[in-house]
């Protein structure tokens, strides 16, 4: 475990030594995630001019419900997402290979070698962004902040458990990168609150496909009674996805046959 | 040559013009349910229920077909790689190259995933006029020129500059909002409306899925046409400018 932390730590400053590099890049970087966060955010802020509430969802509550879709996001990006974009060129280019032969697990390697620093500061962003969604709550009990510990790991294991699936599928398609924006789908299934679904949908999204994890759950535990059974469905689901994730790794690397020269 | 190869990877072709379109159908149609359910009268800005779900539905086929990412990363990777002095060494040019790649590549996802709403449509007959999809993607198509030239446009930059696919993808996220992707455009407040449906970037999905679902007759759709019209020789101008700038500076070596 210590190995790994000391991995990490090592993994983020080489990240950033070479991020600091093409620093255009890191502006280009943050402005195009603030980019997507108004995006979003003009989807419900246009939609709440002709309506109050929807599916009992009001603009204030909403706006938490998309601050805790960022908060994971910037996460999400931070940490993850440079990697498994290039997962599947990874795969084709033979750089595998290397990974394979190092005394260090190989899904560890694929998912966390490369951190994404400059969204460090869209954590920032998202994060003042999500507190002053509250401060537009009425009567927030700023006590279940705390659930955030727990939820926020627990949805960023989640998504990064899904998302894994999809890249390393690019061991047995070779080439599947589309099969990426197939998991972008499924992602936007959780950028809209569960209770806007259908009861089937909705089941779907907190069990089967757990995206609502992702933000809804979060948001729900802020915002509403909180329920013992949504914070033990983000624990035991996270966990879930983790192992999947790992087993399906294995799985998929049967599949593998070397690409370096 | 487009056609060809994507029927290479018939896995990757299958999720990109069905499987993706499909699934962001789906979510998009439920979305704008539950919204018309929430509001007291079923109507939004003056349009039924029905307009809505059809809208959503249809965007997202066209907002699939009017994108591009794929050929704008691999231009950019041409000129970052060095890989374009094959593409410079040919008779034909850049541009002309990756036009005739990316419409080829074009035509042939939109032939397999406008299958999908049709079928759709037989059995849940909502509000869309068949009748007018041959000029709403004829619009999209004529919009296609004015996406590959500001792709060839970004692709330029990387002359001068190290990585400019962050740049794709803001483009690309800004292009949800304009293009009427993410809602129609009719929904945005005044005066900000009138100038997006003017912008050639309504062409891509706003104005040929609105003429489709009846939300307006063919008036907006010529005006949409000489916006995108406009709008390509605008970006065009930049775009060349730019790429002539850049090779004047750019020194090929090797592959």
């Amino acid at each position: 475990m210590k190995k790994y932390l000391g991995l990490l730590l090592a993994f983020f400053r080489a990240s950033a030594i070479s991020d600091l590099e093409y620093r255009v890049n890191i502006a280009a970087k943050v402005l195009t995630d603030i980019i997507w966060y108004a995006a979003q955010l003009s989807v419900f802020e246009v939609l709440f001019r002709q309506t109050t509430a929807i599916s009992g969802w009001t603009l204030e509550t909403m706006r938490v419900f998309m601050g805790c879709l960022f908060v994971v996001d910037s996460f999400y990006m931070l940490v993850l997402q440079e990697n498994l974009d290039r997962f599947s060129d990874r795969v084709r280019k033979g750089d595998l290979d290397l990974l394979l032969a190092k005394p260090i697990n190989s899904q560890f390697m694929m998912s966390f070698q490369k951190f994404s620093t400059p969204y460090v500061i869209n954590i920032a962003i998202t994060t003042s962004y999500l507190i002053y969604a509250l401060t537009k709550v009425p009567d927030f009990n700023w006590w279940r902040l705390l659930f955030l510990i727990i939820t926020i790991p627990a949805g960023l294991a989640i998504t990064y458990g899904m998302r894994f699936f999809f890249s390393a599928s690019a061991l047995i398609f070779t080439r599947a990168e589309n099969i990426n924006y197939v998991w972008w789908q499924f992602y936007k299934l959780g950028t809209r609150p569960d209770a806007v679904y259908p009861f089937w949908l909705r089941y779907a999204i907190l069990t089967i496909v757990p995206v609502g994890f992702i933000a809804s759950v979060p948001a729900r535990l802020l915002l509403e009674e909180p329920s013992p059974w949504l914070i033990v469905g983000a624990f035991s689901l996270s966990a879930l996805s983790i192992y999947a994730s790992m087993r399906f790794w294995r799985f998929a690397l049967r599949f593998y046959s070397s690409a370096s020269s | 040559m487009a056609v060809l190869s994507q029927l290479e990877y018939r896995f990757n072709l299958f999720t990109d013009a069905v499987l993706q379109p499909f699934l962001t159908g789906v979510i998009e149609v439920t979305l704008w349910a539950a919204i018309l359910a929430s509001t007291a009268t079923g109507t939004l800005a003056g349009f039924s229920r029905e307009s809505y779900l059809a809208y959503a539905l249809w965007s997202a086929f066209f907002a699939r077909t009017s994108a591009n990412w794929m050929y704008e990363f691999r231009m950019i990777e041409e000129i970052d790689s060095g890989s374009v002095n094959s593409v410079l060494a040919r008779p034909i040019s850049f541009y002309e190259y990756y036009l005739g790649q990316f419409m080829g590549y074009k035509i042939l996802t939109t032939a397999l995933s406008f299958v999908v709403p049709v079928i759709i449509l037989s059995f849940w007959p909502t509000i869309s006029h068949l009748s007018r999809l041959p000029l709403a993607l004829f619009v999209t198509f004529v919009y296609l020129v004015f996406v590959l030239t500001l792709s060839f446009a970004i692709s330029s930059l990387a002359f001068f500059f190290n990585r400019v696919h962050s740049l794709t993808m803001a483009k690309n996220i800004a292009l949800w909002v304009l293009t009427g992707e993410l809602f129609p455009l009719d929904l945005v407040p005044e005066p900000y409306r009138n100038v997006l449906i003017h912008l050639p970037f309504a062409n891509g999905v706003y104005i040929p899925v609105g003429y489709l679902t009846g939300r307006f007759d063919h008036t907006l759709v010529l005006q949409g046409l000489v916006s995108t019209v406009i709008g390509t020789a605008v970006v065009g101008a930049i775009s060349f400018s730019l790429w002539n700038a850049g090779r004047r500076r750019y020194s090929g070596s090797g592959a």
